[in-house]
């Protein structure tokens, strides 16, 4: 109908109309229940703003500020960023110029291995799923089934012939070899969602392209995959979080160069001796979850329509 | 008691006016389309009834009680959907038995009317299917068998045959009159389809943009439209409406001329009291005679394109001031294209609109 | 597509044609094994790797001699996971049937010797026996955890309302947290000096709260901490189902007077319901494989150690690489049975209806 969508509506504050709608008393309802989810990593985001000594205070001090002495002081901590420079550079306990940590280079790989692999398994991935939806290979099934089957497993179990393996190459400790791990992490889920996608697509336009004398290929850029839009950024926001926080193939077979923040973080956090760096790991986790809380964020919309294909077959 | 009452419902969404100032009453046992083109606002009109719209402003009142509050549940009332809205994960059965489960009665009861219905629609060896499994015929059968398998206070349809083929539509045109009119309820059917209303009907409101523009039987809308839309909008092939001056009105008789022709037409007496002479004349293509000579009382016009439509003939034509007119003869009647004909209109049937394009008429 | 391309010559097994992939195969075969015997494996690997890449050749050339475009888009991601994944899948599975371990030289065929120690020794039965009914026992519990709550969260955002996606995303936080941090955090949480959870029982009962101290405890606090991550993944899935039932099909139901209980199942589950198949199967292989969070929070102690864990340990720690895929394979076995059986249900349903 001619409404207009004013930035009103976009934030979600429609009026209320027609069965599925439900009011501010919803909002109310389920805010309160979301802030109570919330709150574990809320209480992650408010330690990396405090100092160690008042990390594990007893009462928790969640307080920035005691608002114009409403919050009793014992809940009061005096909020500061120390934390987060201390991500990147540390003071060198003998005197001298800070030290780079090296976290700058380790956010890089993380963007960089995730969003690669990542990429990499949706097109190659993608491409797989079109076969096997399309045409249907002998014992089509049975590679599905087995390619799902490489994700039973612990990581463990792959871990000490792929070390070999990578030794033997010199994939160790490389971008590549990560990567490729990565790209192969990230197969079975990619092939099986996209798949579900495209046995979803009504063939009509397709048959009818194909009868215009256009190629398999374009078929497939031209018509199935503006169809399947919302199905790619679902597997992309899937993939992503589950590669962004990878921690055991990273721990083995990344090297100086190439580690990634979670490695980076369990090892950095460690302490020497004086227990958890509380600020710091939580200030490591909260950068470290900004880029995929974001991405996550906008692609949310097509997550919803995106997952909705995406049922067993077999 | 069942009957159906809409004063003056409006619903907006916004700005934008879907219904305006919808007044209708339906009795019962009476059978009420609503027709129009898409968008008319017939749809919402009826989804304000069924409670699926809430009326921004007016009255809906169902079965004598005031219903703009209620939810759908509460006004019972039985709806065909345009896209039958069946049920995709239970069988024909099951969909029909699903607005029983409310009246609480026992399985075999419920069964036995279920078969009842069934029997009715002819639905008998489908009952254990899948609506995906059944044909678009069936599918449309369920979805009345669903609404007519309870005792509600009205039945509202919205496009019930929009998805059928042109033999099945006229065939379930029947079967539905029939069913409807042995429930004896208030009926409404939303349509754009003016032969199913002109056929299931027993009065037809017509809207545009919102408004209702007449309410009237099958032979008033046809007879005597109330306003330039109307009149062109019911009718096959359309009418013929053509802009023209009034420039004297005599003894009943008006002169009339268009695009440099004048004719004269016998006509009403209100004619006579327009403020404006820009009028509308409309004639229906049916209302002609061809004459062997010219004269005042017919209108000058060539033979341009000729349409066989088997029992009878269309004829375009085309006047000297270059209206185009659709003529219909019988078909022993042999037009040829360039031939000029004489065509005398039917007084009864010439249909005066005025500025406004609203019917002159007593 | 030109004809030229589109002509094939017949080939017979014999015939040495870039398309004639048995051939490839045997050689390829041939060649991998001899390399293998006779030559030392950093060489042999490469070896063998340019005889897979034979095979792969010819397989795509004949694809695409034949047209035939299935094989060929499938290949790359073949590739890919036969190089990765499957090949030190059938490793691990080769050396589950020797002796070795990766901190010695030797290296000796025991044929299925460890899959007999795993299962009939007297230590070691007992104790694997012990880590898979405490996996089964997480299994269960996460995954019904998980499915519950994200059921349960999934309802409440059925509906559109206000502010509707930034409360969604907040729900959705916690599987993105690195397992590391939540580990951490929530060992913090439940610590008995200075943890919140402790804090908060102190306020009501004045004593201090030690929750990891027995089994129970120790079990409830890492389902709730993996239920807590994770439950929003099956919250997410089970959404995507409820916003996809169409809308005309709930005004139908209101027309129809159908009760809330009525509608949920006849309606809304069915749409539902191969989504929460898809959840329970990734949660549940999921789940078989928890060990981060075991390790973090109670280092495997109250009766807390999985076979995942357990398998870290001997085949990283204890480096006995060759017992570990003896159980992994076991293991796997379990899982895969259990999949298919899930399968089976999922589509004996869709089927039926």
């Amino acid at each position: 109908m001619g409404e207009a969508t004013s930035i009103w509506e976009k934030l979600g504050f429609r009026k209320a109309s027609g069965v599925s709608e439900a009011g501010w008393g919803q909002t109310l309802f389920a805010g309160i229940i979301s802030l109570i989810y919330f709150l574990p990593v809320l209480l992650i985001i408010i330690t990396s703003f405090k100092l160690q000594t008042e990390a594990l205070s007893i009462p928790p001090k969640f307080m920035p500020t005691n608002l114009f002495g409403l919050i009793p002081d014992a809940y009061v901590f005096s909020p500061t960023l120390e934390n987060y420079t201390s991500v990147f550079s540390r003071a060198m306990t003998s005197g001298g110029a800070a030290e780079n940590t090296g976290f700058d280079r380790y956010f890089f790989n993380s963007i960089m291995i995730a969003s690669v692999s990542v990429l990499l398994a949706l097109v190659i991935g993608t491409l797989a799923a079109f076969g096997f939806s399309r045409y249907p290979l002998k014992g089509n099934d049975t590679y599905l089934f087995v390619i799902l089957t490489t994700r039973m497993l612990p990581a463990i179990v792959v871990i000490i012939p792929v070390i070999l393996m990578f030794r033997v190459t010199g994939l160790s400790g490389s971008y590549l070899g990560i990567i490729m791990l990565y790209t192969a992490f990230n197969l079975p889920f990619t092939i099986w969602m996209m798949k579900s996608f495209f046995d979803e697509l009504s063939l009509d336009v397709e048959d009818a392209a194909r009868l215009d004398g256009s190629s398999g290929l374009k078929v497939f850029f031209k018509i199935c995959l503006p169809q399947v839009l919302a199905g790619l950024a679902a597997t992309f926001v899937f993939g992503l979080i589950l590669t962004w926080n990878e921690f055991l193939f990273a721990l083995l077979l990344t090297g100086i160069d190439t580690r990634t923040v979670p490695v980076a973080m369990s090892q950095a956090v460690a302490g020497g001796g004086i227990g958890v760096l509380w600020g710091l790991l939580a200030a490591i986790e909260t950068l470290f979850l900004i880029p995929v809380f974001f991405v996550t964020f906008f692609l949310q919309d097509h997550l919803l329509r995106g997952v909705t294909f995406g049922t067993v077959k077999r | 008691m069942s009957t159906i009452e809409l004063k003056q419902a409006t619903k907006k969404y916004g700005d934008f006016v879907a219904a305006r100032d919808v007044d209708l009453s339906v009795k019962k046992g009476e059978v009420v389309c609503l027709l129009g083109p898409s968008g008319c606002g017939k749809t919402t009109t009826l989804r304000m009834i069924a409670g699926l719209e809430r009326i921004t402003s007016g009255e809906v009142i169902v079965a004598g009680q005031r219903m703009n509050d209620l939810p759908p549940e509460k006004r019972d009332i039985a709806m065909v959907f345009q896209f039958y809205a069946l049920y995709p994960a239970l069988t024909v059965g099951e969909n029909i038995a699903m607005p029983l489960h409310y009246e609480k009665i026992s399985a075999t009861e419920m069964k036995a009317r279920v078969d009842k219905v069934a029997e009715i629609l002819h639905l008998g060896a489908v009952l254990n299917r899948l609506p995906g499994q059944v044909s678009e015929g069936e599918k449309q059968r369920v979805a009345v068998a669903r609404a007519i398998v309870r005792d509600p206070n009205c039945f509202l349809f919205d496009e019930p045959l929009s998805r059928l083929d042109v033999e099945l539509r006229h065939s379930m045109r029947g079967q539905i009159k029939q069913v409807l009119a042995n429930l004896s309820k208030a009926t409404v059917i939303v349509t754009h389809d003016q032969l199913e209303a002109l056929t299931m009907a027993d009065r037809i409101a017509i809207m545009k943009d919102g408004i209702i523009e007449q309410v009237g039987t099958p032979h008033e809308v046809f007879a005597k439209p109330a306003n330039v839309f109307v009149g062109s909008f019911i009718g096959t092939p359309q009418m013929n409406l053509v802009e023209a001056k009034l420039s004297k009105f005599e003894k009943g008789k008006a002169s009339i001329n268009f695009n440099g022709q004048d004719i004269e037409i016998t006509t009403n007496e209100l004619v006579g009291k327009l403020n404006s002479p820009k009028i509308t004349i409309g004639i229906r293509p049916r209302a002609f005679t061809a004459e062997g000579n010219a004269s005042t009382e017919n209108i000058q016009a060539v033979a341009e394109l000729i349409e066989p439509m088997g029992a009878e003939t269309l004829v375009h034509a085309r006047t000297k001031g270059g209206n185009d007119i659709r003529v219909v003869v019988p078909r022993e009647k042999r037009v040829k294209v360039g031939e000029a004909l004489h065509l005398r209109p039917d007084p009864a049937q010439t249909h005066v609109f005025g500025e406004d394009g609203k019917a002159v008429r007593l | 597509m030109t004809s030229t391309t589109a002509q094939t010559i017949p080939t017979t097994f014999t015939t040495v044609a870039p398309d004639n992939w048995k051939l490839a195969i045997v050689v390829g075969l041939v060649v991998s094994l001899l390399a293998c015997l006779i030559l030392p494996p950093n060489i042999s690997f490469w070896i063998v790797g340019a005889m897979v890449a034979m095979v792969a050749m010819t397989f795509v050339v004949n694809a695409y001699h034949r047209h035939y475009y299935g094989g060929l888009l499938v290949s790359p991601a073949i590739a890919v996971l036969v190089v990765m994944n499957i090949f030190p899948l059938l490793w691990s599975l080769g050396l589950s049937f020797f002796a070795y371990q990766s901190n010695q030289q030797t290296i000796r065929f025991v044929g299925l010797a460890n899959y007999v120690k795993i299962l009939t020794d007297d230590l070691k039965a007992p104790e694997n026996w012990a880590n898979l009914t405490n996996t089964a026992m997480f299994v269960v519990l996460t995954v019904t955890a998980q499915m519950i709550v994200g059921f349960l969260l999934a309802l409440m955002f059925a509906k559109q309302f206000p502010l509707r996606k930034y409360l969604l995303i907040l729900v959705l936080t916690p599987m993105m947290l690195s397992v590391v941090a939540v580990g951490v955090f929530f060992s913090n949480y439940y610590d008995p000096t200075f943890g919140l959870l402790s804090y908060f029982i102190r306020l009501f009962t004045g004593e201090q709260f030690i929750l990891m101290d027995n089994k129970a405890g120790a079990v409830a606090g890492i389902v709730f901490a993996d239920a807590w991550m994770w439950s929003p993944f099956v919250m997410l899935l089970v959404l995507a189902g409820l916003v996809s039932v169409p809308k005309y099909l709930y005004e139908a139901a209101a027309i129809d007077r159908v009760s809330g209980w009525r509608r949920f199942w006849s309606i809304t589950f069915p749409y539902i319901r191969g989504l929460l198949m898809l959840a329970l199967l990734f949660r549940t292989i999921e789940a078989f494989k928890m060990a981060d969070l075991v390790i973090l929070l109670t280092k495997g102690g109250n009766g807390t150690m999985t076979i995942s864990y357990h398998l870290i340990r001997i085949a990283n720690e204890q480096n006995k690489t060759s017992e570990g895929a003896a159980i992994s394979y076991v293991m796997l076995f379990i899982v895969i049975v259990l999949t298919n059986l899930y399968l089976y249900i999922a589509n004996r349903r869709t089927e039926g209806a």
